[in-house]
């Protein structure tokens, strides 16, 4: 049995399609990244952006949901959640990063062109973006964040970072400082959920990353996620058709933030995949004691090597569960509900905060060869720490938990 | 508005001597080491923006002459019983900065210890180095090599596994040593370790304490190759390699203390350098407060500053809380390694198992607490600019030094249950 058969997922609820893409992924990955990320480490241009134009473009990922006469897979229908879980959890077991950058791109192809809420006039301005070219389509979305200045409209109390105006047929967005969920020094496509000028309800705003107007400061260190170069953004005047608008009101936001955190939560059970890998080469071999005590021998730590494997097993259940939930709208809702919208959030929060801890523990366990990169174990636990700060305050999230769950009005 | 002076400290043993160190390292950080510090990680093979702050700090201002005697041209802190409490304060300042120089620094005068403490004050190596130290205004490192390929806790589990492990060789050949061996990760290695401690066995296998021996070797004697820094996950300032000893040939009189002593006063080592870790703890904690302070205050969430949100206020208390309660486990630490007439000695397994205790007790708690306040920041947590994610992923190492967490464990539990753990 091939090891991460070993880690329980509903496989027969997945097609033959999506266990071949599963396996024709993991080969890649491996050959691909994997195998050359010890010479090339994270480096962007050499192996990185290399590695997400085979993922999204050779093998299609970023033409799945698109309909066949616009040129892609059409596979728009609820169980692709399946898919995308089998499909990011092995990216997610090479590189966190490039992971997060399908998520993204998955969840806005779901929030258009899901056959149930499928915007005609949209898939067929953007999708030719996804189905044409020969180089990915990098997708970031701009989010609400904690504001700085006063009088900033609010979206579940953080501010708007960008405002938009309708005038005739165009939008125009302007905004300073703002702060994208990925790639803002090279993403092609911004999803922007922006505050309407004199109106409460915020629109969602699909801007090309080549429009005028629209600048990109330097590229930022941050912790990990070396695949998504994040700057930040200007918008000055920036104009977009009408047509740009994808939704307004809260549930086409939900409905993509349901599909963001599936894979989100598939990256994250990946990550803890490749981390039983590590963790397993390394219990399997390392001697302890002086007298060839093999790690995974002793009580104690062979009892955290047991707690890792418990963990790792949950999330993976947890972000199949998700990929269940989003199946079956009849069973669980739409994910455009606020019920499938809060489960996703409590399962890729608990994904997180499981994976944090999980790979703290492996860390623990390597000792200094969990800190050095030549092990490959730390750019995991950089890449999920950064994933979770991303996704927001967990502290403020429990406030969505509550009001799901206790009818909370105010918080 | 509060600050990080606000925290309370142990003042009935704080000395003025403390506060003004405390002073002066706090104006060093300021000046040379927090306006560069965001770039240190891509420094980490040539220490161009490192290296400048440790040789004014240890060289010019002359700090590295601390543990020698006055009239060897030190400060003659090695036999004094405020050492470690003034260490405390030091650490703290420049771990506030950055906790892997702080490291770097620590780690400069550890080897040394063996050589300048009582009972066991080695006056001729005193001698003997006193001018890699005292003598200059470069800064001179010195590392302590006990770590090897198979395994670093265990070399550092003397009581149980009495040095079988080591696998660093010294024989014996007329009046001096000839030493042969692989050790890795010592800090100030990668090519900047001029002194160094090595942890060798005198007979390979043997489980009798009196074969362990701590034996100076300096840089330049033939057959010592340093290895490139290696790459890690923070920790920059903390430069680490591979150090290879091939026929390197010593005088016998470069052992530390002697047989049986070297292995008995390996304890003072763990008790310091375990005090040593909750320093830069409290010390890194005291910046994150600075940062996530400023953060709660300009950020805004429903209109108001993010801080008057009472489910965030709720964490702030607890990083505050968690401040406060490290800040006194370490300097009661520092004092309990000071005070060996109210404490023990310091190489006592008792005094080690609690220091031992206290270590993990707030790696674990910082690592918990950090990583909640660093995910409050939202995206700005993984900034690079905002600080907090340096010092999340530099301190994460000290729970892996020195015998990593587990080692921690077995010890507290072999004192205070008297499990044999075998
Ligand atoms: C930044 C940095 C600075 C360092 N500085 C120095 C230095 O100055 N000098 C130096 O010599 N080394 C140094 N090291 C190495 C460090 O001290 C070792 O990494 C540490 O002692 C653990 O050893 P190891 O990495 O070989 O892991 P191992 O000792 O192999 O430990 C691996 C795992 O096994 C567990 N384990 C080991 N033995 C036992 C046991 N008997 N019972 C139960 N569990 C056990 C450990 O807890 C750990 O979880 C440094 C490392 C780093 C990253």
């Amino acid at each position: 049995m091939n090891d991460l058969e070993l880690f329980p997922y509903p496989k027969h609820r997945l097609q033959a399609t999506d266990l071949d893409l599963a396996a024709s992924l993991k080969g890649l990955v491996e050959k691909q990244i994997m195998d050359k990320r010890l010479e090339l480490k994270e480096d962007y241009e050499q192996l990185l952006k290399p590695s997400l134009g085979k993922l999204m473009v050779e093998i299609g990922l970023q033409r799945m949901f698109w309909p066949e006469k616009l040129g892609g897979e059409e596979h728009n229908e609820p169980g692709a959640a399946y898919t995308v879980v089998a499909a990011l959890e092995q990216v997610g077991r090479a590189d966190i990063g490039l992971a997060f950058q399908a998520a993204h791109s998955l969840a806005l192809q779901a929030a258009l062109a899901l056959e149930a809420n499928y915007m005609e006039q949209q898939c067929a301005a953007i999708s030719p973006l996804f189905c044409e070219g020969t180089q990915p389509l990098i997708v970031s979305f701009i989010l609400p964040a904690f504001a700085e200045e006063e009088g900033v409209p609010e979206w579940r109390g953080k501010g708007l970072q960008v405002k938009a105006r309708r005038s005739g047929d165009t939008w125009e967005l302007n905004g300073a400082k703002v702060r994208p969920t990925c790639s803002g020094a090279d993403a092609d496509l911004f999803g922007v959920w922006c505050a309407v000028e004199g109106e409460n309800e915020p629109a969602f705003i699909l801007v090309p990353g080549d429009v005028p107007g629209l600048t990109r400061g330097e590229e930022f260190l941050k912790t990990g996620l070396a695949a998504s170069r994040n700057a930040d953004l200007g918008f000055a005047s920036v104009k977009v058709p009408a047509s740009a608008c994808a939704w307004r009101g809260d549930e086409g936001l939900y409905r993509l933030l349901s599909w963001y955190y599936l894979g989100l939560a598939a990256a994250a059970s990946g990550a803890l995949l490749a981390t039983y890998e590590i963790i397993k080469e390394w219990g399997d071999n390392r001697v302890i004691k002086g007298r060839g005590q093999i790690f995974k021998e002793n009580p104690l730590t062979g009892a955290l090597m047991g707690e890792i494997a418990k963990d790792i097993a949950v999330v993976r259940l947890l972000a199949y569960n998700l990929a269940e939930i989003l199946a079956e709208p009849g069973a669980y809702g739409d994910a455009g509900s606020l019920a499938v919208f809060t489960s996703a959030l409590i399962i890729v929060h608990q994904a997180y905060v499981a994976a944090e801890n999980t790979i703290h523990h492996t860390m623990e366990l390597m000792a200094s060869a969990g800190y050095a990169k030549e092990w490959q174990l730390e750019r995991y636990w950089r890449d999920v720490k950064t994933v979770q700060c991303y996704l927001g305050a967990y502290e403020l999230a429990k406030h969505d938990f509550a009001r799901w769950f206790y009818g909370t009005k105010t918080l | 508005m509060r600050t990080i002076d606000d925290f309370t400290r142990p003042l009935e043993y704080i000395s003025p001597m403390c506060d003004l160190l405390g002073s002066i390292f706090r104006e060093w950080t300021e000046k040379e080491v927090i306006p560069y510090r965001r770039r240190f990680d891509e420094d980490y093979l040539e220490h161009h923006l490192i290296h400048p702050p440790f040789k004014k700090l240890l060289g010019e201002y002359g700090i590295q002459r601390m543990l020698f005697p006055e009239d060897l041209g030190g400060w003659g802190l090695g036999t004094s019983n405020y050492l470690y409490v003034a260490a405390y304060c030091m650490f703290e300042e420049i771990a506030r900065a950055d906790s892997g120089m702080a490291m770097a620094f620590g780690v400069v005068f550890w080897p040394l210890l063996f050589i300048s403490l009582e009972p066991h004050v080695n006056r001729r190596l005193l001698e003997e180095f006193a001018p890699m130290f005292c003598g200059t205004n470069e800064v001179t490192f010195a590392a302590l090599c006990m770590t090897e390929p198979q395994g670093g806790s265990d070399i550092e589990n003397v009581e149980i596994v009495k040095g079988t492990t080591i696998q660093t060789t010294a024989v014996q050949d007329g009046d001096e040593w000839v030493i042969n061996g692989h050790k890795l990760w010592p800090t100030n290695t990668g090519g900047l370790a001029r002194l160094m401690a090595v942890v060798c066995t005198t007979n390979p296998g043997s489980d009798d304490p009196r074969d362990i021996a701590v034996i100076y070797v300096k840089d330049d004697m033939p057959g010592v190759t340093q290895g490139p820094p290696y790459d890690k996950a923070g920790m920059a300032a903390d430069m680490n390699g591979d150090v290879w000893y091939e026929n390197v040939r010593v005088p016998l009189w470069y052992r530390a203390i002697g047989p049986g002593d070297d292995a008995k006063y390996f304890g003072e080592i763990m008790s310091t350098g375990n005090m040593g870790i909750i320093a830069w703890i409290s010390g890194t904690m005291m910046n994150i407060y600075e940062r996530v302070s400023e953060y709660v205050n300009r950020k805004k969430y429903r209109g108001k500053p993010l801080k008057e949100n009472d489910a965030v206020a709720g964490l702030l208390a607890d990083f505050a809380t968690h401040i406060e309660a490290i800040r006194i486990i370490g300097y009661q630490c520092a004092r309990m390694c000071d005070r060996h007439d109210l404490y023990g000695p310091l190489w006592d397994p008792g005094l080690v198992a609690k220091m031992r205790a206290q270590r993990y007790f707030t790696v674990d708690r910082f690592i918990d607490i950090t990583g909640r306040v660093m995910n409050l920041m939202e995206a700005y947590g993984a900034d690079r600019d905002w600080d907090v994610e340096k010092h999340w992923r530099d301190v994460k190492m000290l729970q892996m030094v020195e015998g990593s967490k587990q080692l921690c464990q077995i010890e507290v539990a072999r004192w205070f249950y008297e499990a044999e753990t075998y």
